[in-house]
């Protein structure tokens, strides 16, 4: 029993992680006014470029700079689109995710041939001494790969970022009421740059995070909807980092159910655990979970003048 | 406070302004002294926006110069202006509701982290210097309107400016709380800065005023120093013609129905017997729980204005909501004439007979992306229908004769509604209510806000006539002196409950004023 919630807890963490990297840059993104729906989409390009990298170089931590950059540069043209063409921002992430699919099919097909399993160099497990012996969290949650340790850094640092600091202060401005940011002097078209670039980092440790320190290899559409997962947890958590990442920690584990009650012995339809974690997402969304109270500017190009 | 001979910290000279065919403003030539409070008046759309827009750089002028201190002036943006000193209190707050009042005042200040505290100290140092009271750690959402001017007026003295703009000021704030104002604005000119205060109101400002200058579409039309100026001549030059104040004009309207006999007092109302408008034990409780309308018992006979005063935010808005159908109410019924619309929809209320002027003419009143013709036939397109499809001429035809009897002036029925200036927005708004048929009850919300002196007049008149025709009016307005000219009697309002009722008479005025602000029940 004990091994069994070890695992589970490990398994959760496992899946968990990819989604609290990516919810918790998207919700520096959403708090500055611009929805990525191309998460799902950032993420697919960083875990292939990631792999690619990896592969190509040998070296993971060059993998992981390579999704990163990958992750970057979608998020570039998502900023450049959404920010300064002021296009719909459904509209390009929608297009942007279909897009990355068919070019990381398209790509891993040409590159690695059709059906190969090629391993790729991943990243290595830190155990931290002392804590690793705890009973079942101890190797759940300290022997992990860098790329945990260093997420879970990241996410403090964007938690202190978005509370304590003038630039925090900026990026709720401008995703609450662009205007009066701007009439404060905040440039606001920069401030909502720079917080998609920060989706985009995160994005790209996520994506990262999948292929190299997690799987070892690429598959075509690996991501398989975590993007779209994150972009619920961080609506689950009502904007707010905490709870975003409580968020991401229930999707985490009701995906990890999926293995673990087969194993336990539980009979139930396996088809039913897969849907979990979305239709927890689907009532998240639909504000089940208490009333929506989104940034007012979300998904609202702005436009000095107008 | 005295002209003295040292060069303006301001000048403006010759500044033109052109929006495509549009010339906003043109010529105006103005200097403003440092340790003065400058009145800039003119009414809606006379270029008074414009004007500050250009010294605040959020747009560049088509001509003219501008010098600042020693400099030639041209900010390319209003964080430049901001820098250099001119800092501006803008009508619409530019306030994040979310945060708080030190966090909105540490936005685009502070650098790196955030020092909460040390902020909030000198939030309260400012405030003291400046004889006012503002808590910095209160959520700026659930702060009263003057609490929220105070946080801007404050936001902008951090920046220690050498000249505050502040537009239109006293528009949104309760009368008692104008006072409190105009001594903030002394004691900032005192403190050597200068202080631009733009409104159409000069009775308002009078007092703290050092000299006045007046727009008027787009031109400067007179200067005056307000130790020496003639109140009327500016409110002539202002208006461009011959106009009674406000209350005169109505109270004579008023005058003259009693002479025609056709009675407005409530018992002899002739047209429709029993009431036009009832409400009975209305309450309205928010998301949170909050009792935002405390029992609202209020009866309007056929033929009868009653004003309901209070100031913003005592519920004014969740009943409007109520009675346009928009908001279910917890407890408590309404009825228009015979038909009760307790949980009815805004379409029911329509076909009931109620006309409602709702006080947030943008958001509910009006789709300002739409055609004239199509907002004053918003509730009636049915009427142009045939198979599913709009007859958009005869619709066109219609509403230009509508658009001549309530004065809407428009180049013609298919322009854009957010073209039309905010009088003849609301103008055609009430030209749409008022020609309901039947038309039972008319429920008016804060109808002349941000209207010019004729619009307002305009308003009233229609209002009035509806009254004659037997049409009960309930007109809900924080504009005191407009309840008393216009309405028969005015029930008070006050954190959700009405708190009493008194005759509208001027020597009311003060009893009215003690109920508002919650004294005396």
């Amino acid at each position: 029993m004990e091994e069994t919630l070890a695992i589970f807890i490990a398994s959760t963490l496992r899946l968990a992680m990819p989604l609290m990297l990516a919810a918790s840059g998207e919700l520096v993104s959403e708090r500055a006014g611009v929805l990525n729906l191309s998460l799902e989409g950032m993420m697919l390009t960083a875990a292939f470029f990631g792999a690619l990298g990896s592969w190509a170089t040998g070296n993971p931590y060059l993998g992981v700079a390579c999704a990163v950059g990958a992750a970057l540069c979608v998020a570039a043209v998502q900023a450049w689109l959404s920010v300064n063409l002021r296009a719909n921002q459904l509209v390009v992430g929608i297009g942007f995710n279909i897009l990355a699919l068919g070019a990381t099919t398209l790509l891993y097909r040409i590159i690695f041939g059709g059906l190969s399993r090629e391993e790729i160099p991943g990243l290595p497990k830190l155990a931290v001494p002392g804590l690793i012996d705890l009973p079942f969290a101890g190797t759940a949650f300290f022997q992990q790969s860098v790329i945990v340790y260093f997420g879970f850094a990241l996410i403090l640092l964007i938690w202190w970022t978005l509370n304590q600091t003038s630039f925090g202060l900026a990026v709720r401005a401008v995703g609450d009421e662009p205007r009066s940011a701007d009439k404060a002097g905040i440039p606001v078209a920069r401030t909502r740059w720079l917080a998609v670039l920060i989706t985009g980092a995160m994005a790209g440790m996520a994506g990262a995070f999948i292929s190299i320190a997690d799987i070892h290899t690429f598959t075509e559409n690996m991501t398989n909807g975590a993007g779209y997962l994150a972009l619920a947890a961080v609506i689950f958590g009502g904007w707010n980092v905490g709870r975003t990442i409580a968020a991401c920690l229930l999707f985490g584990a009701a995906t990890a159910l999926q293995f673990q009650l087969p194993a336990m012995g539980i009979n139930v339809p396996t088809a039913f655990l897969l849907m979990l974690p979305y239709l927890l997402a689907l009532l998240a969304v639909a504000g089940v979970v208490g009333r929506l109270d989104p940034p007012t500017a979300l998904t609202l190009p702005f436009q000095r003048g107008k | 406070m005295a002209q003295s001979a040292s060069p303006p910290l301001l000048a403006l000279d010759g500044l033109g302004k052109r929006f495509g065919s549009l010339q906003a403003l043109e010529g105006v030539t103005l200097d403003v002294q440092a340790g003065t409070v400058h009145c800039l008046l003119g009414e809606n759309g006379a270029g008074k926006s414009t004007l500050c827009n250009l010294i605040f750089g959020v747009y560049a002028p088509s001509a003219g110069q501008m010098r600042f201190g020693e400099r030639p002036w041209l900010p390319s943006s209003p964080a430049e202006a901001l820098e250099q000193g001119i800092a501006m209190v803008h009508q619409h707050f530019s306030l994040v509701p979310r945060m708080t009042v030190v966090e909105n005042l540490m936005l685009g200040q502070a650098k790196g982290i955030l020092k909460r505290r040390e902020f909030g100290d000198r939030i309260r140092d400012i405030a003291d210097r400046f004889g006012f009271v503002l808590d910095p750690d209160a959520v700026v959402g659930e702060l009263s309107v003057g609490e929220r001017q105070r946080s801007e007026i404050v936001k902008c003295l951090m920046r220690d400016p050498k000249l505050l703009v502040l537009d239109e000021p006293t528009a949104v704030l309760p009368p008692g709380e104008i006072g409190a104002l105009l001594d903030i604005c002394r004691r900032v000119a005192d403190s050597g800065r200068a202080v631009i205060l733009v409104t159409h109101k000069l009775a308002e400002i009078a007092k703290v005023a050092d000299s006045v200058a007046v727009l008027r579409t787009g031109r400067l039309v007179a200067k005056a120093d307000m130790k020496t100026a003639d109140m009327g001549a500016l409110v002539h030059a202002m208006v461009g013609r011959e106009v009674k104040p406000l209350d005169v004009a109505l109270s004579d309207s008023k005058e003259a129905d009693s002479k025609e006999g056709d009675s407005t007092d409530a018992g002899a109302a002739p047209v429709r017997p029993g009431f036009a408008l009832v409400c009975d034990g209305l309450c309205v409780q928010d998301r949170h729980g909050a009792t935002r309308l405390d029992n609202f018992t209020l009866e309007v006979r056929p033929g009868e204005i009653v004003g309901l005063a209070g100031v913003e935010g005592n519920g004014q808005s969740e009943l409007g909501m109520v009675l346009a159908g928009l908001l279910a109410p917890t407890e408590g019924r309404y009825f228009i004439g015979e038909t009760e619309l307790t949980h009815a929809s805004a379409a029911a209320v329509t076909a009931a007979g109620g006309g409602i002027v709702p006080e947030d003419r943008h958001a509910v009143a009006c789709v300002t992306a739409m055609s004239v013709a199509e907002n004053m036939y918003l509730n009636k397109l049915d009427r142009f229908t045939r198979f599913g499809l709009l007859q958009r001429r005869a619709l066109n035809e219609a509403a230009a004769v509508q658009m001549k009897e309530f004065d809407v002036r428009a180049a013609g029925p298919d322009v854009a509604f957010s073209g039309l200036s905010g009088g003849n927005q609301q103008k055609a708004v009430l030209g749409r209510e008022l020609t309901l048929d039947p038309l039972v009850a008319l429920i008016a919300a804060q109808p002349t806000r941000g209207l010019d002196v004729s619009a307002v007049e305009a308003v009233y008149r229609q209002i009035r006539a509806a009254a004659r025709r037997g049409v009960g009016v309930l007109l809900i307005s924080s504009e005191l002196d407009e309840l008393i000219a216009v309405a028969d009697r005015i029930a008070v309002l006050y954190r959700g409950r009405l708190v009493g009722e008194r005759p509208a008479e001027m020597g009311e005025r003060g009893a009215i004023g003690a109920l508002m602000s919650g004294q005396g029940i």
